[in-house]
């Protein structure tokens, strides 16, 4: 007969790593055959113990699906879900509707104050002669023969 | 060197379910989820917490298993990570509820020890749960999860593999050394 198991060739077996050598020893050996017995016993008992915890307690009543459906339906119903969502979306979309607002307003002052400054050129560009002599123009007038009167009747 | 043998047999679900059926599914398969829950964390209000988030995680995801290992398998994947999760993210309460919701281990272990005709047999019965049990708790947590899964769900070391994500020879150094320090543990018990 050979040697006894050894602890660890017992936890080998238990896992299932047994030779056929080992196999022939168990049943020759009374002694080995006994504390694998014993220890697959045990392993076995433990089994059975958290089955029958797990057995003892109950799965709770309310379907799995129904609290999915529940959280669904609360979301909907309860503002306090959604409401921060939905702000937070409206705000997103409200930055590029203001940003581009912004811009149009940017745009017609700038249109504005070049239409101003064309206007101005025009003044500019079609006066008779420069501002200073305006007060003069206003005393002379020029006739179309070449001659030139004052603007007081004689 | 031989397949390992399942210690007790016992009537496996229908694989074949389809997901579609949900409530068919949990009703089936929330038993086996919240006692490796239960064994693992010692503490029912937890182990309840991590069935239902396991099968509402199932749910979500349910488009994508693409069945390439089994449906149980596939839940205890999840399980085994809700699990691993909880213990990390808690552990200090963890183990201040474990004291207070551990399960009645005194009158499971009563309930079946009464089976044994001697009242020395069942001392001995009830002594040697009480001592498996304080074994497990006492391993590092992939060895306990190792163990629970090949001794109390009867997975064998691909399907631990595949629901732990680890290597099978992994799995097989775990499963020895987890077996080796409860043997240790129960000393002359057994």
């Amino acid at each position: 007969m050979n040697k006894h198991f050894s602890s660890e060739q017992i936890s080998r077996w238990m896992i299932g790593e047994r030779t056929a050598q080992d196999e022939e020893h168990a049943r020759q050996c009374p002694e080995c055959a006994a504390k694998v017995a014993g220890f697959e016993s045990a392993i076995t008992l433990f089994r059975e113990s958290v089955r029958a915890c797990g057995d003892s307690y109950r799965r709770p009543e309310i379907p799995l699906l129904a609290g999915v459906r529940r959280a669904r339906r609360n979301f909907v119903t309860r503002p306090s879900r959604w409401a921060p969502v939905a702000a937070a979306l409206v705000l997103l979309a409200a930055i590029p509707i203001y940003t581009n607002s912004r811009d149009r307003r940017r745009q017609a002052e700038m249109a504005r104050a070049d239409a101003a400054l064309l206007e101005q050129v025009d003044v500019e560009i079609s006066r008779a002669v420069p501002a200073p002599m305006e007060p003069l123009v206003k005393l002379v007038s020029w006739n179309t023969n070449g001659t030139t009167q004052t603007g007081e009747n004689r | 060197m031989q397949p390992m043998a399942p210690v007790v047999t016992v009537a496996e679900p229908v694989e074949s379910l389809q997901l579609e059926d949900f409530d068919q599914v949990v009703r089936l398969y929330w038993p086996r989820i919240f006692r490796f829950a239960l064994a693992s964390l010692r503490d029912q209000e937890a182990a309840e917490s991590v069935a239902q988030d396991c099968f509402l995680r199932a749910h979500h995801a349910r488009q994508r298993f693409r069945g390439q290992s089994s449906l149980s398998t596939w839940l205890m994947q999840i399980a085994v990570n809700l699990v691993r999760d909880h213990c990390r993210n808690r552990r200090i309460q963890f183990w201040k509820r474990a004291r207070a919701l551990a399960p009645d281990l005194d009158a499971v272990s009563r309930s079946i020890a009464d089976r044994g005709v001697s009242p020395e047999g069942k001392a001995l019965v009830k002594e040697q749960i009480e001592a498996v049990w304080k074994a497990t708790e006492k391993l590092p947590e992939k060895q306990r999860t190792v163990f629970l899964l090949r001794f109390v769900e009867d997975l064998n070391l691909l399907e631990i593999a595949a629901a732990t994500g680890l290597k099978e020879g992994t799995v097989k150094t775990h499963l020895f050394r987890a077996t080796e320090s409860i043997r240790q543990r129960l000393g002359g018990i057994v």
